[in-house]
């Protein structure tokens, strides 16, 4: 008897622990923790979009991904010098005001190669960077670059901490709207809102299956993206949960490799292009929750061209194309694709097998892991592959992705393609922010289906209904924990 | 060979085997496509900074010197430095490893206390209902991968009874279902171990000479067959331990289980060399020490082992 006293106090007590009172922080439940929050190293999505609440920049995008103050405001003194100069006045979370030689820190940082930073490529044509007394800041270029103020989105950094040696990657002092409190269990990051100090808790919980159930338990408030569409309509239909959805700016397309002899002919990559249903994968794949795309820019992209004529779903014309090489379903043409592990790619990548294998394609699926896929990709070990560019603002990613002097390791041109038209384009357009010239480059890649492009995903927002004003952005950042509150019930 | 002599034989067996999986290591990470360097510095690098990092990373230099390198470093405990995240390996395993010791330790014990008494009544009764429950129980163990087994688990004490948390580690009970998920595999394993090593033993002329002698049932088990079944018991339970605590990276996902399971995917991922190389060896080390302690067991469970 008394034994079975204390198994029913032991689980009062633990039922007891189990009940939870209403939390203090917003819980944002995320599939990878950011790996690293010092700006000048952080090149993955999550520590991108947390360190934009953590740090401020000189400059931030518009809706229409146009370059526009942030920290400062600019003047172009020449084609090659830039002149900004700090609006408000900013502080750290340590409380010392940001300056101009907090700017001039950061960015030397960033130039020298000591610090070995991902971005310093971006910046190989800045030649110097001065303070001009203790709010202008000069940034001397050599060579004219008309889209320079949108390169500088790199969070600011205190000067004296920078000279110190401060490890912001894992205490991050910067001057944003939210402040670093600490890391209260290993895969957990907490940090607070300066403005009311509402805590934010980010809750690393890799499988989606398992993020879903947490929300549905209330154990976390909110889960944007990363999350398969048949759990973002099981949680539609879910009570007590509700689902936003933008459309977004993350372009998925197939890649080919133009210097491999079989995909170098058009007319295989235009059958393939041809064979492939993508309103139907969008429709029933993604249940609606992505847009058919034609390029790398959203056609509302300042530079983007909204009037490529679609590529048609079109199995017959992919065929006779296939016929003219001498293939067809009793002599089926044999292509390799290359995806990584992740379970949703591996089922659209099933899908093109059986739309390609209609037409006469038998497509090999190769699926690899993350590091040795993109090792194989950049090294132009494929014939087709898909991936996806996120968080794409600045034109000038067309040069990076298409001109001939872009190969990997200097570029993103994987697919070794070279066109003299669009490397005279790309040079054009380097010169004057004007939009022709990369509308021009869209359409001409376009037509060479150098790419297939495929859809841009929407941004999907899931959270709990006392969970209200987060505003959901097309770039998929997290700006909504700026504003977001939690109703409490009366 | 004197019982001082096999200790220091065994350890330096021990050595010699961690260099051997230290090398294997080395050598297959660096052979596996994929570039650290270019995972670190992304796509715009210019080929200038890209080759002054190898060079800092000493990554430029022939694999036999990177390879005298990093065991000078390891002679001195020095694990080397996240190439992601910038911190040392030794910091982030030692963030890591409570968690994973946490788990394996629990679902160890829950596989242990579930396996033993299944074993011994099936053992007792064999071919009879209880023995064909048992067997239908180890037969579920280790047919239900726990990639399902854990979001169901969530769905019924989770979702539907309240019960447990659904996954992390910070809050209480947070650690049952990930046990129970890690544990039950191991306890059919084991279940199955212990019936038919029972019944082998059981069918001795010692055990009937027991019996002949008017021992009772409960006696015979606890005095002379579970003592002589301990030592295949041994070697198994030693095995699952080691794999309890490199396997449980599937569990630990599901879980959102801060193990050294998902950082050793993360770092996979990463091409972060010096981290996959610590989490490796951390885990062939622990394999190998556990199957140590458990020849060392041996000799506790029977004499006739030590003085081999």
């Amino acid at each position: 008897m008394r034994a079975t006293r204390w198994l029913l106090l032991g689980l009062a007590l633990w039922l007891a622990g189990c009940t939870q009172p209403p939390p203090d922080a917003i819980r944002f439940a995320l599939a990878t923790l950011p790996a690293n929050l010092d700006p000048l190293f952080a090149t993955d999505a999550a520590s991108e979009r947390i360190n934009r609440l953590l740090y401020q920049s000189l400059t931030d995008f518009d809706e229409q991904s146009r370059a526009v103050p942030a920290l400062a405001r600019w003047q172009r003194l020449a084609a090659d010098h830039y002149r900004f100069e700090l609006l408000g006045d900013s502080r750290f979370h340590d409380g010392t005001p940001l300056r101009a030689t907090d700017v001039v820190a950061t960015y030397r940082a960033l130039l020298d190669p000591a610090t070995a930073s991902p971005h310093r490529g971006s910046f190989s044509h800045l030649r110097e960077v001065r303070a001009v007394g203790d709010r202008q800041v000069d940034f001397l270029l050599d060579r004219a670059d008309p889209l320079f103020p949108g390169l500088l989105t790199i969070g600011i950094l205190p000067a004296r901490l920078l000279a110190e040696g401060h490890d912001f990657g894992t205490r991050p002092v910067g001057s944003g709207p939210l402040q670093f409190v600490g890391r209260p269990a290993s895969g957990e990051l907490l940090l607070r809102r300066r403005a009311d100090d509402q805590l934010i808790r980010f809750i690393q919980v890799p499988d989606p299956t398992v993020r879903t159930l947490k929300l549905i338990a209330g154990e976390v408030d909110l889960l944007q993206n990363d999350l398969p569409p048949e759990l973002v309509q099981y949680l539609e239909d879910h009570d007590g949960i509700r689902v936003a959805r933008v459309a977004g700016s993350t372009f998925s397309y197939i890649g080919f490799n133009l210097a491999d002899p079989v995909t170098a002919d058009r007319r295989v990559r235009r059958a393939v292009a041809h064979a492939i249903d993508r309103a139907a994968i969008v429709r029933y794949l993604f249940h609606g929750g992505a847009r058919l795309a034609e390029s790398i820019l959203p056609p509302d992209h300042w530079a983007g061209a909204d009037d490529i004529a679609p590529l048609p779903f079109d199995p017959a014309r992919a065929r006779a194309l296939l016929a003219e090489i001498g293939h067809g379903p009793g002599q089926p043409l044999r292509l390799v694709y290359k995806t990584s592990t992740d379970p949703f790619r591996l089922r659209v990548a099933a899908v093109f097998q059986a739309q390609l294998a209609r037409v006469g394609i038998d497509l090999d699926i190769q699926s690899h892991d993350w590091g040795s896929f993109f090792g194989d990709i950049k090294a132009g070990r494929f014939q087709m592959y898909s991936l996806s560019w996120v968080g794409v603002r600045s034109p000038d990613i067309l040069r990076y992705v298409f001109h001939s002097r872009s190969l990997p390791p200097t570029g993103a041109n994987r697919g070794r393609y070279h066109s003299e038209q669009v490397d005279s384009l790309l040079e054009q357009a380097g010169r004057q922010a004007d939009p022709a010239p990369y509308r021009q480059v869209q359409q001409q890649v376009h037509d060479d289906l150098v790419y297939v492009p495929l859809w841009y995903e929407d941004n999907v927002l899931v959270t709990r209904d006392d969970i209200v004003g987060y505003r959901l952005r097309r770039d998929g950042a997290y700006d909504g924990l700026v504003t977001v509150t939690r109703m409490h019930a009366p | 060979m004197s019982r001082a002599l096999g200790l220091v034989w065994g350890l330096f067996d021990t050595l010699l085997v961690l260099a051997g999986v230290a090398c294997l290591v080395f050598a297959l990470l660096h052979l596996v496509p994929g570039d650290p360097v270019a995972v670190m510095l992304g796509e715009s690098a210019r080929p200038a900074d890209a080759a002054a990092l190898r060079h800092q990373l000493g990554l430029d230099r022939p694999l036999a010197e990177q390879l005298g390198g990093f065991f000078t470093q390891l002679a001195q405990g020095d694990l080397g430095e996240s190439l992601q995240q910038h911190r040392p390996v030794t910091t982030l395993i030692g963030e890591h490893l409570p968690a994973t010791l946490e788990l394996a330790g629990a679902a160890f014990l829950i596989a242990v206390a579930v396996a033993l008494p299944l074993g011994i009544i099936a053992a007792r009764h064999a071919h009879h209902w209880p023995d064909r429950l048992a067997s239908g129980f180890a037969l579920f163990g280790l047919s239900v991968p726990n990639f399902w087994l854990g979001p169901m688990l969530i769905l019924l004490f989770s979702i539907y009874l309240g019960l447990t948390p659904v996954s992390g580690r910070s809050e209480p009970g947070s650690l049952i279902l990930p046990a129970i998920t890690l544990g039950l595999s191991m306890a059919a394993i084991t279940t199955r171990m212990v019936r038919s090593t029972l019944l082998e033993v059981l069918a001795q002329p010692f055990i009937r000479t027991a019996r002949a002698k008017g021992e009772g049932e409960s006696r015979v088990m606890w005095r002379h067959a579970l003592p002589n079944a301990a030592l295949p018991l041994l070697t198994l339970l030693g095995l699952q331990l080691g794999a309890l605590l490199a396997g449980a990276v599937i569990t630990e996902t599901v879980f959102a289980w801060p193990g050294i399971g998902t950082l050793l995917v993360s770092a996979i991922s990463q091409r972060d060399y010096p981290l996959v190389q610590g989490c490796v060896l951390l885990i062939s080390g622990s394999y190998v020490l556990i199957n140590r302690l458990t020849d060392l067991l041996y000799g506790v469970f029977d004499p006739r082992v030590r003085g081999l």
